[in-house]
């Protein structure tokens, strides 16, 4: 009998491990992605033979399947998106997607020769992973975290875990997104705020 | 023997649950989806915990808003121009070297905050790196202790020591020259400047300056030195900004309370 219920423990043992693992492969596989992509645009950047923007060009399309913009943009307006009239939500989320590809490329002019480590990784949920990085120069280190999400469904030409908002220094850029649109729709409209996007 | 059964059950059901819960819901949110359009509205409510945003208290934000634009005209009309001309006179090296040495002499400000927040350890490293950057790096202008020992900052402030025993932020406050703060943060200035070496005020202890125009002096340079280091970083925080103040206030509010939970 002894012997059963040891069997039995193994048995529960083994599946625990098993599943811990899963997760495991699951968190590694998805720095590993990660870091793939960004030394991809690494090797971009210090090509000096490209100009400008077909650098930008290049690693827009290198990021563009791991970020879900469209995502972002929906979630940047909260509770508005749903009150967004049907034939603008398009709009809008292109204007919003061509906003944080333009902030990207600027961000990645600023370029000095960082590097990108990965100091942590949390699963706070099963669909759900956060990246904590440093970015590491010569005098300081900024800390920013890439929190991803799985899609219950892939969607298409993008990868399976997706990155739908990035804090730096502990400040969401979604967030902080969400309390301007919000601050500005309450006395403006949204065809407003679309005006100020293609400006910017 | 029921007893180890009814285990193994209660173990297969938990790590099978969540499974099962899965596969239960996903038919009918499929159905759902269906119905509004590309089942974006879905997508938004399972976001909808994770993207709370803290409403600020902000009884101020008209003078806050005029404050804001008072700030940003400064700096682009002062500050930036006297910095651009100091970082072409002086290499990146010696602009680190001035930071370093004003971040060493506020160590006093660091060193109390972390022991009031009971954080020894911190406030251990702090102490060692004080006593090496100013012996072995020249009162304060390298930073041996962590490019050399591995010893690292611990930025605290005492708004941070209040925040840290639950004090709420109180409203908003745009700072003239200092930019966003709030009522907790713009009180906390008090006891910091009491240990700060830069000061004006007749003191029984050392002070690095005596005079109001020293202290002006000083001050000064450290902020223009500051700026010097950073004139990207504010630019490109504005370029994401659709309406300036707000954005700001929200990243300031967003910034404090992690440096808090830190």
């Amino acid at each position: 009998m002894i012997k059963q219920i040891f069997k039995k423990l193994l048995l529960i043992g083994v599946m625990l491990v098993f599943t811990q693992n899963l997760a495991a492969d699951e968190q590694t596989d998805l720095k590993e992605h990660f870091l793939t992509k960004i030394d991809e645009v690494i090797v971009i950047v210090e090509n000096k033979n490209l100009a400008i923007d077909e650098r930008n060009g290049d690693i827009i399309s290198v990021l563009t399947p791991m970020f879900d913009f469209e995502l972002m943009a929906k979630l940047s307006l909260g509770k508005a998106w749903k009150k967004v009239p049907k034939d603008d939500k398009q709009k809008f989320v292109d204007l919003y997607v061509e906003r944080m590809e333009k902030s990207y490329s600027s961000k990645v002019d600023s370029y000095n020769n960082e590097k990108v480590e990965v100091t942590k990784i949390e699963q706070p949920k099963k669909n759900r992973i956060r990246l904590i990085t440093d970015l590491v120069s010569t005098n300081d280190s900024l800390e920013i975290v890439y929190k991803f999400y799985k899609p219950k469904k892939p969607k298409e030409a993008k990868d399976n875990w997706l990155v739908y908002d990035v804090e730096i220094k502990g400040v969401s850029i979604l967030k902080a997104d969400k309390a301007q649109f919000k601050e500005f729709l309450q006395t403006k409209s949204i065809h407003d705020l679309m005006d100020v996007l293609v400006d910017k | 023997m029921k007893l180890v059964y009814l285990v193994f059950m209660v173990f297969i059901v938990i790590s099978f649950s969540g499974c099962i819960s899965q596969s239960a819901v996903e038919p009918q949110q499929i159905v759902l989806s269906e119905e509004v359009d590309n089942g974006s509205d879905e997508e938004l409510d399972e976001f909808a915990d994770e993207m709370e945003i803290k409403e600020i208290y902000d009884p101020f934000s008209g003078y806050n808003r005029a404050m804001t634009s008072f700030n940003d005209g400064a700096y682009e009309y002062v500050f930036k121009p006297v910095a651009k001309g100091y970082r072409a006179a002086l290499h990146r090296e010696v602009r680190i070297s001035v930071q370093n040495f004003f971040h060493n002499l506020y160590y006093p400000i660091r060193l109390v905050n972390n022991l009031l927040q009971g954080k020894f350890y911190n406030a251990y490293e702090e102490s060692g790196r004080f006593v090496v950057n100013t012996v072995v790096g020249i009162f304060g202008l390298f930073d041996p202790a962590k490019t050399q020992f591995g010893l690292e900052a611990h930025e605290e402030d005492f708004g941070q020591t209040l925040g840290f025993y639950g004090v709420g932020s109180g409203p908003h406050i745009v700072l003239p020259l200092l930019g966003p703060s709030n009522l907790r943060d713009t009180v906390s200035l008090y006891p910091d400047a009491l240990l700060s070496p830069i000061d004006y005020t007749e003191r029984d202890y050392w002070t690095l300056t005596d005079t109001p125009a020293e202290f002006l002096g000083l001050v000064t340079l450290e902020k223009v030195n500051y700026t010097s280091l950073n004139i990207d970083r504010y630019d490109k925080l504005k370029e994401d900004a659709v309406d300036l103040y707000p954005y700001l206030r929200d990243v300031y509010e967003q910034y404090r309370d992690k440096q808090i939970e830190e």
